[in-house]
């Protein structure tokens, strides 16, 4: 027995060099082994994954294994939209809240622009004001809204303030952290290429430093969209916010999970457009 | 001493036996949880409990604290607590539309000639010139959410007097109280043990009675899920009957002053307890009195201001149109006024 394995190996050994030999004649097919791990589009599998969904509660409730205390129909959310919608209530509603969702945000995110990229580029406004930032980031926002409230007034101005707030720090850590990542290798050809300090921040650091902003500005939009809630606890009489807050205190699940499907579509269109906007600004990168 | 298995056996059974037949049928000793807030109206609960009323209906009452009404309504439409006396909400309405709560008796009244809820106005709308509520057109009102007894009140006292109000939610007592004392609202109504204190520190401005403008209404309710009151009628009588008692001891010391100034001292010390426990007894003992108003004997249930305030939910689409009174009460357990 051990004599024939070794005159196997012999022969196996052989026929490699053979195969060696013989290239040409002998090709073995290899099977290619790439691909996959790669993000790949199908738009059509987020929608099947609503519609499973969607039709297994509107069976639940029709059937009554979910209790209607539990989940509302949704043909009955469909239904409260579209009377939103005919009523004109909609836009009674929507209009203050996208009113305070842009002037907020848009104060706090070139505010937060600004002041990241300030501390990114200058080592006195990093060394004093990093910390402050660290220190305001994890405080609770909507905890402020009381004094903000006896700071600004109960209409608009602290409602815009809350979401500034909210979307300020973030937009600044997401910004100089993004500076900070700009590749040094082009800085230092900027430099000798003798480019002047200014036409270097211009023209290499925030184009490079483009992708982290805008990334920070999906985070800081959509903590935007839930701070606007929390803004029109106080105070406010129409706003999408205060409508979910209404039907809350109502217990009226109809009306929350409109006024949720809405917050929730304009998460889905402010992303979008963020998507938009990166496209633009980062052909760059090809 | 040493048990076989026998003498084992018959010893468990025996003391079965004994815990079952040497108490009454309705002495189960069963634990329930009720709803509370920290306002002096909710006292007949914390008296109840305190002497024993609970105890003596085979009740083991735990009591469970909220910040409004809405949540207590919806614990109890979720089984966590079992009985809850707060104003009617839109909330409340709403889940009993579902199915899921009962009214089942009546707690605090406004009654006329006796110190109920009043009317505030803030320092800067009272310096302009709102020195009573005919005089609130186009003001301000707090309240805490829409569809709250503050937003029901608030409408009706507008209504009668023929002026336009703005109505603000700011979700917390806390917060109206500090918006008005800023002058961020220009009005609000509120019980009177959190009214004068208020009025007393010069911020604020009483310019009204709400029993003035809604006589008898019925400011809050007891009630209970609807399996409680549909399957459970032994605890919920025995509920009922323990808290009549906790009400007629709170309004015979307070109320009424039949027990003397003893009396009324030994129930400020057990209502002191639980509201404005943080305060020293002195201090808190004034409002405690302040806020003494009438609990509706035998938790006995107006219908008629009931019906009203539905109707008015119902009008201003705050609830759902189609939902009956039989929905929302159950006249079984107590008299109706």
């Amino acid at each position: 027995m051990p004599e024939n394995s070794i005159s196997e190996k012999s022969k196996s050994g052989h026929s490699i060099r053979a195969s060696g030999s013989c290239l040409a004649s002998k090709q073995q097919p290899v099977p290619f082994r790439g691909g996959g791990f790669v993000p790949v589009s199908r738009p059509w599998m987020g929608f099947v994954v609503f519609f499973v969904l969607i039709v297994f509660l509107e069976a639940g409730t029709r059937i009554g294994f979910i209790s209607a205390l539990t989940i509302p129909k949704p043909s009955d959310v469909l239904n409260t939209f579209v009377e939103l919608y005919s009523s004109g209530l909609l836009w009674t509603h929507l209009v203050p809240s996208l009113m305070r969702f842009v002037i907020g945000a848009a104060i706090g995110t070139l505010l937060g622009v600004s002041l990241g990229i300030a501390i990114g580029l200058f080592a006195y406004v990093r060394a004093g004001l990093v910390p402050l930032i660290a220190a305001l980031f994890p405080v609770p926002k909507i905890a402020l809204l009381p004094l903000f409230v006896i700071w600004f007034g109960i209409d608009e101005a602290s409602k815009y303030a809350l979401i500034a707030f909210g979307t300020f720090t973030p937009m600044v850590v997401a910004t100089y952290g993004a500076v900070d990542n700009v590749d040094r290798g082009l800085i230092r050809m900027g430099q000798s290429f003798n480019l002047s300090w200014f036409s270097i921040v211009r023209k290499i650091v925030l184009p490079g430093a483009m992708a982290g902003i805008l990334s920070g500005l999906r985070i800081a939009l959509a903590i935007a969209i839930i701070l606007l809630v929390a803004a029109e606890m106080l105070g406010a009489e129409y706003g999408i916010g205060a409508y979910i807050l209404q039907a809350g205190s109502l217990y009226d699940l109809e009306r929350l999970f409109t006024g949720v499907a809405i917050l929730s579509i304009l998460g889905v269109l402010v992303n979008s457009a963020i998507g938009l906007v990166e496209k633009h600004v980062l052909r760059w990168r090809g | 001493m040493k048990l076989n298995r026998r003498e084992a056996l018959a010893l468990m059974g025996g003391t079965l036996a004994a815990t079952t037949l040497g108490t009454p049928a309705f002495s189960k000793n069963r634990k329930i949880t009720v709803g509370a807030l920290r306002f002096t109206s909710h006292s007949a609960s914390f008296i109840a409990l305190e002497r024993g009323y609970f105890q003596e209906m085979g009740l083991d009452v735990e009591l469970k604290f909220f910040q409004a009404a809405t949540p207590m309504a919806v614990a109890i439409a979720s089984g966590d607590v079992d009985f809850g006396v707060t104003a009617i909400s839109g909330g409340l309405i709403s889940l009993a539309d579902k199915g899921a709560i009962k009214v089942i008796g009546g707690v605090l009244s406004e009654e006329q000639g006796i110190d109920g809820q009043k009317i505030l106005v803030s320092d800067a709308a009272f310096k302009a010139g709102v020195t009573s509520p005919d005089k609130l057109d186009g003001k301000t009102f707090g309240m805490t959410t829409a569809g709250s007894s503050f937003h029901y009140m608030g409408s009706q006292i507008a209504a009668k007097e023929g002026v336009g109000l703005k109505f603000k939610p700011l979700q917390k007592v806390g917060a109206i109280i500090g918006a008005l004392k800023t002058g961020q609202i220009d009005a609000w109504s509120i019980v009177p043990h959190i009214a004068k204190p208020l009025a007393g520190s010069g911020a604020v401005h009483i310019i009204g009675d709400v029993s003035h403008y809604l006589p008898n209404y019925q400011v809050t309710t007891a009630f209970t899920s609807a399996k409680n009151a549909a399957e459970e009628p032994e605890m919920t009588r025995n509920f009922i009957a323990a808290y009549s008692k906790g009400i007629a001891d709170y309004n015979a010391a307070m109320v009424d002053g039949t027990l003397g100034d003893a009396g009324r001292a030994e129930m400020v010390d057990l209502i002191h307890q639980y509201v404005y426990a943080g305060k020293p007894r002195e201090k808190a003992a004034k409002s405690i009195i302040n806020g003494s108003m009438r609990l509706n004997p035998g938790v006995a249930m107006n219908v008629g201001s009931i019906e009203k305030q539905l109707n008015w939910f119902k009008s201003e689409k705050l609830v759902n149109g189609t939902i009956g009174l039989d929905q929302l009460i159950d006249t079984n357990y107590v008299k109706t006024l």
